[in-house]
């Protein structure tokens, strides 16, 4: 089975800002919440970088280690989804994650904060596939329409990948040896360079 | 000798060739970078503190590429919080019971003597008691989010303890900010006479508070109730302030701060929890005839004898007869377990 994972290039994201808006219109998200966003590093100086983040969808997800209601789960793929019927708003999940990826509607007084909100890796949550209260709670479930996350998909620079872990591995490596390579040196095929 | 030194010179000869064939023919000029990809990802995990950018999200921490506060946390609360607090806990049941084992219930050695003495007033106990059933509902609501998961899942179910944790959140969230208002009324009410008097208190707590002995000299508040008394408001100021900083995530609280408060709470409470189970012990099932003093307001002049002889002298002017109607069974003679 698929493990999956995302993967961003820093070397091809051009800051565009379109997976997170592919994925707030994808999965109608409210205002406020953010499944996935675009961080600049070095802004305007040499080196400038930038990488979309969102879930990594962790082998150990901290997220889940902390859950004070343990409603994390991971599906065969690898993907860490979570129970909205379960989680009770604690927060704790925010302070554990390393990527900042769980979201909640409020930050009102008394510690409400609503339902935790986050990346899903497009692929719903433990509703029935594709029925109407996944959509409600979850957004779009296109990994049950064999399809990958939207973010990647339409990503224009090919910046950010989503899919099998291995897949990811084989196209990243292919970039990264084209990269660092001289045509003029030892074992370099010039004709095998695309242009 | 000769065999040698011709097989040394074979062997570097060998080495020579190795050497000529591993140098490659020409190097290209100094890339600058072979992954500058990687320089990028090293630059932001090999820090002791966030790593921030630009972004168009408006949330707080969202310019943080990567939390690194967040594994320590989860490590504190994983790998410490729970299991010392499940152990802190136990143990002092544990001990409890012991010192049940060991003493027994301890009786008035004189019997009751019919007369009685106001100890505390109305507005006291109402103080005490309001006090001590926010701090009882706080302290297993917050028990229950902190070890719900490992107690009470396998009992309830993930979907029962989801909707009884909700509950425990709602109640701890809500009261929090009233248990602030209890615990300064009790603090004014109760401040003055547990100021500490050092010489009596020392040799109170040089005999043990008469736990394994003879009775030690006590005044109102012996230096047991006056400890309590100082951890109880000083720990309690501590859960106060760094409850209300968690309740209230509405100031742009970034999660080292949330993590840092969250580490002082859990902390404050759980010294809070475990000896107010000695408390609980002391004023219930321990003694003969003192649960009703903080019930009634009146102590029995041989308890007052007995327990704080000092403040006996003061007030044993004041002694009055129990009236007959009012005089009750020791409430604490029907609790045959402990309590605490």
């Amino acid at each position: 089975m698929a493990r999956m994972k995302f993967y961003c290039d820093a070397e091809r994201c051009i800051e565009c800002n379109a997976c997170v808006t592919a994925c707030k219109n994808e999965h109608e998200i409210p205002w406020g919440v953010n499944r996935r966003r675009v961080v600049t590093i070095k802004d305007g100086e040499p080196g400038e970088r930038s990488l979309s983040v969102a879930c990594m969808h962790c082998s150990d997800a901290p997220c889940a280690a902390v859950c004070p209601v343990d409603c994390f789960y991971t599906t065969g793929d690898g993907i860490v989804l979570h129970d909205k019927d379960i989680c009770i708003g604690c927060g704790y999940c925010f302070y554990a994650c390393p990527f900042g990826a769980p979201q909640f509607p409020e930050a009102a007084a008394f510690s409400s904060r609503g339902k935790m909100d986050k990346c899903t890796f497009c692929a719903g949550g433990p509703e029935e596939d594709q029925s109407s209260d996944e959509y409600k709670k979850y957004g779009r479930n296109r990994i049950s329409e064999g399809k990958l996350p939207l973010c990647a998909e339409m990503c224009s620079t090919k910046a950010l990948l989503a899919g099998d872990g291995d897949v990811l591995s084989d196209i990243y490596r292919k970039r990264v040896i084209n990269r660092g390579a001289s045509a003029f040196e030892w074992g370099v095929n010039n004709s095998k360079i695309p242009g | 000798m000769r065999v040698h030194t011709l097989l040394m010179m074979v062997c570097l000869l060998l080495v020579g060739f190795q050497l000529q064939a591993a140098d490659p023919p020409s190097k290209p000029p100094e890339l600058s970078s072979i992954a500058p990809g990687a320089e990028l990802w090293r630059d932001v995990r090999q820090r002791d503190q966030d790593v921030t950018g630009t972004t168009q999200v408006r949330s707080p921490g969202a310019d943080v590429l990567i939390n690194v506060s967040g594994q320590a946390w989860r490590e504190y609360r994983m790998q410490e919080l729970i299991p010392l607090s499940g152990a802190a806990i136990a143990i002092v049941l544990f001990v409890i019971l012991l010192f049940r084992l060991v003493r027994g219930r301890i009786m008035l050695e004189n019997g009751r003597s019919g007369l009685r003495i106001l100890r505390f007033t109305t507005n006291q106990r109402v103080a005490h008691w309001a006090t001590a059933i926010l701090f009882s509902i706080l302290g297993l609501t917050g028990l229950t989010l902190l070890l719900g998961r490992s107690f009470l899942i396998p009992v309830f179910g993930a979907e029962g303890f989801g909707t009884i944790a909700a509950g425990a959140k709602f109640l701890h969230d809500y009261l929090g900010p009233v248990f602030v208002f209890a615990l300064t009324w009790l603090f004014v009410l109760f401040v003055r006479d547990n100021i500490p008097s050092p010489k009596v208190d020392l040799q109170w707590l040089l005999k043990g508070g008469g736990l394994f002995g003879k009775h030690a000299h006590a005044p109102r508040y012996n230096a047991g109730e006056k400890l309590w008394f100082w951890l109880a408001s000083i720990v309690g100021l501590a859960v106060i302030i760094s409850g209300l900083v968690l309740d209230f995530p509405i100031f742009g609280q970034t999660r080292s701060t949330m993590e840092f408060y969250h580490w002082v709470h859990s902390i404050a409470a759980i010294v809070l929890i475990v000896v107010s189970f000695g408390h609980i012990y002391m004023g219930t099932a321990a003694l003969e005839a003192t649960f009703e003093v903080m019930q009634t307001g009146y102590c029995d002049s041989n308890w007052a004898k007995e327990h704080h002889d000092l403040w006996y002298d003061e007030v044993k002017d004041s002694e009055e007869p129990v009236p007959q109607q009012q005089a009750q069974p020791d409430p604490g003679a029907r609790q045959s377990t402990d309590s605490a």
